[in-house]
């Protein structure tokens, strides 16, 4: 698919011909099918940006696509996320689709293809897929197009260079609390009989360690193939406090800014589903096979990376599906309590975080909770090549004891 | 967007659908031009502007949509246009007969059946109606002021008599009403602030804003996101979604663009505000304020006095009373 292509800008003819040749051939299929939703204004814009991009009129082409993202993204921002109908994101992604081709329609711009790169990562995030998944494989051309200055290479520093923020709180003495049992490959029956259907968490051990991730992946490995896509980063110690606050940056940035700088503000790329903006990644790993115990079918797997340094939080939270969290970098202290001690974790009243405590678990406020001291609870420190199940419901609390990396795997 | 001024329609912004602006030259346009539409001399009373398409009454009683959705019609007292709905309020077919409130998807050209109608029953409905124009109640406002009209199902919502609605606004998600007495009444989606009761909750009805009581307002705009209201006394306040600046209050997307933040544009006076801090080029941290939960009170430059103010769905325009 994409060549590492070392020569500058000497393939910007070679840019444009890759990109055309990825798009429907008529003007008729380019269009998108869209329902009712979309309104009469909207239908029209998009019939004349298509018919303005078939006729080589770029920078008309780019305003109305401009038009074309500005109003399809207010939809976007109205009502909730669950609420916003695929075809406007439909709507939002054939924007991208079109921004991004004409970006690119300059030969030798070079700035013009990292922009490009980042509308076509917009349109992954917010959009909806459109002609067969057509802006993954845009993203991929443009990056394998990237003049090498800018081109995500092997990270200079060594991984050293980072500097270790000192939070204050201590490695938890883990060996004093009740440990959550561990496993060696379990057969499925076991697993379900024993775990699955009683709700209990439990460590699998040797089930990942065939995966290509805990071998290859690396923040070089990460960089080299991610480093100049646009993500989703949660800035803000947790995502409880009032200055708790989501961006985006490309993968660079985030390296750079929050791992390996010592920033104040914690960085986090948390609950990303990475693997179906960056097909590569996908590759590396796999979805375990206990999964098939579950009710829904594979390709219903949700799969979020969790890629963050030393000091991530995650708050005691519940979940409404079943979890298997798979630890591929570095280690993490997580503490589980049953979803039969929810009162005694206090959750939130708002609607918004219901499924969320009020408690800090490793700094409790016992004069407002005071029923948190007495809920038992299990705890453990995941290390690379171990999976985590967590059952659904269950409350867990995660911190990062290092630079890490993990894959969770949301099921049922 | 237009506005109006002494009896003559300006108009400018996003053409791209051709809605009739002066020229009709081009895409955008960006200082106001005079109106033609329907025709030289045409006495307009009423402009509603929706984003593809524009509605235009004339005291003639003459509708007629210019953009994305043409067409035109007699009878007809007032407009309302949205996207997905054409609202228009006709006089009865016969004298004396009741006028008739219609709901038009935009692309029929007002032609053929309208999506349905609603009678104007009441004593007070019909009075409002038949009195002297232009409309002292504009739609979404119903006259008689029982009632509004929304884009979305139920079309046709009642209000509390209790309300004693004067003017009546639909933001994207949320509703603002200004009473006889000055008073401001919000409901609906919370989750940007633009209810302006200082936190991110829905209200399912009409609830005081309490942080404006005592201050008696004049006119009131609902944007796709944020709320804008203007005193008896000139002055404006803001809340809600201030993501592309709409607020006047700084905004991190401008910043980040290169363009100037009006320092005039003062900074909240009241309320607690989401401020995040983030460093600048040359590390000095610059509050950006991305949703604004109370009203915030406003300065404008040289002292002015606000006399209205108009919302898009992501900016904010104000005419003052010296004309500006």
């Amino acid at each position: 698919m994409a060549e590492d292509n070392r020569e500058p800008l000497a393939g910007a003819g070679a840019l444009r011909e890759a990109l055309w040749a990825l798009l429907p051939p008529t003007k008729e299929e380019l269009v998108p099918e869209l329902g009712e939703k979309v309104e009469l204004g909207m239908a029209r814009l998009l019939q004349e940006a298509t018919e303005l991009f078939c006729g080589g009129r770029r920078s008309e082409c780019l305003q109305a696509s401009e038009a074309i993202l500005d109003y399809s993204w207010e939809k976007l921002n109205t009502g909730p996320w669950r609420d916003v109908h695929k075809d406007w994101r439909r709507v939002y992604a054939f924007g991208c689709l079109l921004k991004a081709v004409c970006l690119c329609d300059e030969p030798g711009n070079a700035p013009a293809v990292a922009e490009a790169l980042k509308v076509c990562d917009m349109g992954l995030l917010m959009g909806a897929a459109i002609h067969g998944d057509i802006l993954i494989k845009v993203a991929a051309i443009l990056q394998a197009h990237l003049p090498s200055g800018k081109r995500p290479g092997p990270a200079r520093q060594q991984p050293g260079t980072k500097k270790a923020r000192n939070d204050g709180v201590p490695v938890p003495d883990v060996a004093s609390e009740r440990p959550v049992p561990r496993l060696r490959c379990p057969s499925l029956q076991h697993f379900r009989k024993q775990f699955l259907a009683p709700g209990r968490p439990v460590i699998l051990e040797g089930v990942v360690d065939q995966w290509p991730c805990m071998t290859k992946w690396s923040l070089e490995y990460i960089q080299e193939v991610a480093g100049c896509r646009t993500v989703p980063v949660e800035v803000g110690s947790r995502y409880t406090d009032e200055e708790w606050s989501q961006t985006l940056m490309t993968v660079n940035e985030f390296i750079s800014k929050y791992i390996r700088d010592e920033s104040r503000d914690v960085g986090y790329l948390a609950q990303h589903q990475l693997f179906d903006q960056i097909p590569e990644l996908k590759r590396d790993i796999s979805i375990p096979d206990y999964c098939c115990l579950g009710d829904g079918e594979e390709d219903e797997i949700t799969i979020n990376a969790w890629f963050g340094p030393r000091g991530t939080v995650s708050p005691l939270h519940q979940d409404p599906q079943q979890n298997f969290l798979v630890q591929v970098i570095g280690r993490k202290y997580i503490r589980l309590y049953s979803p039969q001690e929810s009162e005694a974790l206090y959750p939130h009243e708002t609607h918004l975080l219901h499924n969320t405590s009020q408690v800090d678990v490793e700094n409790p406020d016992l004069e407002r909770f005071p029923r948190f001291a007495e809920a038992p609870f299990l705890s453990c420190v995941l290390s690379p090549g171990e999976v985590l199940f967590i059952p659904v419901q269950y409350w867990h609390y995660v911190r990062a004891l290092d630079l890490s990396f993990s894959v969770s795997f949301w099921w049922s | 967007m237009a506005e109006e001024r002494r009896g003559s329609w300006f108009g400018f912004g996003f053409c791209g659908f051709g809605q009739a602006l002066g020229s009709g030259r081009g895409r955008q346009v960006h200082s106001p031009e005079p109106l033609e539409t329907p025709g030289p001399g045409a006495d307009v009373c009423r402009v509603s502007a929706s984003w593809s398409y524009t509605a235009i009454v004339t005291r003639g009683g003459q509708v007629q949509l210019s953009g994305a959705a043409g067409g035109a019609a007699g009878g007809c007292r007032d407009a309302w246009a949205s996207e997905a709905l054409l609202v228009v309020l006709r006089a009865g077919p016969a004298v004396g007969s009741r006028p008739e409130l219609q709901a038009w998807a935009p692309g029929s050209a007002l032609r053929g059946e309208p999506l349905w109608t609603h009678t104007l029953v009441s004593e007070a409905e019909r009075e409002d109606a038949a009195g002297g124009e232009p409309q002292a109640r504009a739609l979404p406002l119903l006259p008689g002021a029982r009632a509004y009209v929304s884009p979305r199902p139920p079309f046709y919502r009642p209000l509390a008599p209790e309300l004693r609605a004067r003017r009546l606004e639909l933001g994207g998600e949320h509703a603002l009403l200004l009473d006889e007495a000055g008073q401001v009444f919000s409901w609906g989606q919370g989750r940007h602030g633009q209810l302006g009761h200082g936190t991110l909750e829905a209200a399912p009805e009409p609830r005081l804003l309490e942080a404006l009581q005592g201050l008696p307002m004049a006119e009131v705009a609902a944007g796709g996101w944020h709320s804008v209201c203007v005193s008896e006394t000139g002055d404006i306040y803001v809340w809600g979604w201030n993501e592309s600046g709409q607020l006047a209050l700084p905004t991190r997307s401008l910043a980040e663009d290169g363009k100037t933040i009006s320092r005039e544009a003062g900074w909240p006076s009241e309320g607690d505000s989401d401020v995040r801090t983030v460093g600048s080029e040359d590390g000095a941290p610059a509050p950006f304020i991305a949703i604004q939960p109370f009203p915030a009170l406003l300065d404008l430059p040289w002292g002015a006095e606000a006399a209205q103010a108009s919302c898009g769905s992501r900016h904010t325009a104000v005419v003052t009373k010296t004309c500006t």
